[in-house]
């Protein structure tokens, strides 16, 4: 030891009192961690080429034959808020807990006084930003390629349903992140298969706690298409109002986010487990 | 019968009749842990020793709130690992054999992100860094990447991120694992002056010869039980060496 150290004595230590709680400065220290973490070069290439994906298929489509404003309008909702958020989640939000117990850091933050709900709502925070992002850039260079009319109105809408996208499919894969660590991303493409695209469709009660019904939905308002959708068609969207499908998906949200940090509170691992 | 560590005064670590078991996968029960009970008091070192599988790293795991225990209780400054882990772990430093250090991070802005985790404000943080930085001699490669960085510069780091918040307990599982003799001397070195400063240090390793002489008392375990409790002097007595005493412990365990 080359400096004189000046260690806390005993009295020191006996009287020292629990810092205070300060939860949004631990989950932004946990979101600027992760997004850091998501900043290296494969990460960002992932991102470009997801960015891309969009513009070119639309490209492709609109050499092959032209399309009008309510095709151009569908294909990006279903390549952007429909699949590029949801692949996007997938790499990001899934490996929340696997991430952690591969790299050997999980007990450094499990050992923290609000550790794993920080971890939990700070990747979830990293995952919409950088998704969000990646799906904006996608939906400004599909725009710029298809060029419809009425362009602003576009960004705004796409820009609400890709929020909602993210936010939404975050929360949903966060339950077979903290349910199966080390399978969750196999677990979270069949949560997307069964519940978002299947469960989502089937014209019943359980198609109401899917994300897609309320993005489907908001779409078909938005867009005015709702008069014009053949008789069967209506049984695969909401009639509810905007306000009141955006209040949907934030309940949904609280609830899937509520049981997976209840769940992960609880989670054990034995040192067999990690690495 | 069981053997238990002598209880200390005003303990800061308490465990009493610990029992970890875990279900195999062909289903059944394996108990890590047996019937553990001991004590740390504030400004003792208490050696932990055990071979690969003896319950060392459950042990400390329940301490830490990483794992609940099948039965029996651990304390943590009288914080109750179950009912109050919030507690347990504001009182409490980990320490294990892999660092986790992420590559991409500095020793700084690592600690102060886990200061950050631990809700302390930027003023303490900056307090305790400075600390930090005098204490475990971090001064020369505080802002360079920790990919940069020898074994033991990690684990020292790992040290900091461990009191960061000031906790009066220390918890380490293996923390010379991966050290060279010098890393290793360094970190004890460390430990004993801690110990000085009041705190209760409770640390697990396979190199006896470290920690012989830097204990103030062991612990020794094997499949789970408590074999043998002492000061080094109680258990090597007026010759011999602690590994003697340790092989001599598990042996006469085996037989009880």
């Amino acid at each position: 030891m080359k400096d004189s150290p000046q260690i806390a004595d005993a009295h020191d230590l006996s009287q020292s009192h629990p810092p205070e709680e300060n939860w949004f400065a631990a989950i932004r220290t946990v979101t600027g961690f992760q997004l850091n973490r998501l900043m290296t070069r494969p990460r960002l290439a992932m991102g470009l080429v997801g960015a891309l994906f969009p513009a070119a298929v639309m490209f492709a489509v609109m050499r092959t034959a032209p399309i009008n404003r309510d095709m151009t309008v569908a294909m990006i909702y279903v390549l952007i808020p429909e699949a590029l958020c949801v692949l996007g989640l997938l790499v990001t939000m899934c490996p929340v807990v696997a991430d952690e117990l591969e790299r050997g850091t999980w007990i450094h933050v499990a050992v923290r006084p609000r550790g794993r709900q920080s971890l939990l709502l700070g990747t979830f925070a990293a995952a919409v930003i950088w998704t969000g992002g990646v799906s904006l850039v996608a939906l400004m260079l599909t725009l710029l390629i298809s060029q419809p009319t009425q362009p602003i109105g576009l960004v705004v809408m796409f820009t609400i349903l890709i929020g909602m996208s993210c936010v939404g499919r975050a929360a949903l894969f966060a339950l077979p992140a903290v349910i199966l660590p080390k399978r969750a991303l196999i677990a979270s493409v069949g949560v997307a298969l069964v519940v978002e695209y299947f469960a989502g469709l089937l014209p019943a009660v359980v198609n109401q706690v899917t994300v897609s019904l309320r993005l489907r939905s908001l779409l078909v308002e938005w867009m005015e298409w709702r008069n014009d959708l053949p008789i069967e068609m209506t049984l695969f969207v909401d009639n509810y109002s905007a306000p009141v499908q955006i209040l949907a998906v934030c309940i949904l949200v609280f609830i899937l986010l509520t049981t997976a940090g209840f769940i992960l509170n609880r989670r054990q691992f034995p040192p067999s487990v990690e690495n | 019968m069981e053997k238990t560590a002598e209880i200390s005064d005003k303990p800061v670590i308490q465990i009493d009749h610990l029992v970890k078991e875990y279900k195999s996968s062909d289903g059944t029960i394996i108990r890590a842990v047996n019937n553990v009970s001991m004590s740390v008091a504030p400004g003792e070192i208490v050696g932990l020793l055990g071979a690969n599988g003896a319950g060392k790293t459950t042990t400390l795991r329940i301490i830490a709130t990483l794992l609940q225990p099948t039965s029996g209780h651990a304390q943590v400054c009288n914080h109750d690992s179950i009912t109050d882990p919030v507690g347990v772990r504001q009182s409490l430093g980990y320490v294990s054999a892999t660092t986790g250090v992420p590559d991409r991070l500095t020793a700084r802005e690592l600690l102060t992100s886990f200061g950050r985790l631990h809700g302390l404000k930027e003023n303490a943080i900056k307090d305790r860094l400075d600390w930090l930085i005098t204490t475990l001699s971090l001064r020369d490669y505080i802002d360079r990447p920790a990919g940069r960085l020898s074994s033991g510069q990690r684990q020292r780091i790992s040290l900091g991120r461990a009191l960061v918040h000031n906790p009066p307990a220390l918890v380490l599982d293996e923390p010379t694992n991966a050290l060279d003799v010098v890393g290793s001397r360094d970190l004890l070195d460390t430990l004993d002056r801690l110990r000085e400063g009041g705190h209760a240090i409770l640390l697990s390793t396979h190199r006896l010869h470290e920690i012989e002489h830097r204990c103030d008392r062991f612990v020794i375990i094997d499949k789970g039980h408590i074999v043998a409790v002492g000061t080094r002097d109680e258990l090597v007595g007026n010759s011999g060496e602690l590994e003697d005493a340790f092989f001599h412990a598990i042996e006469q365990g085996a037989h009880t």
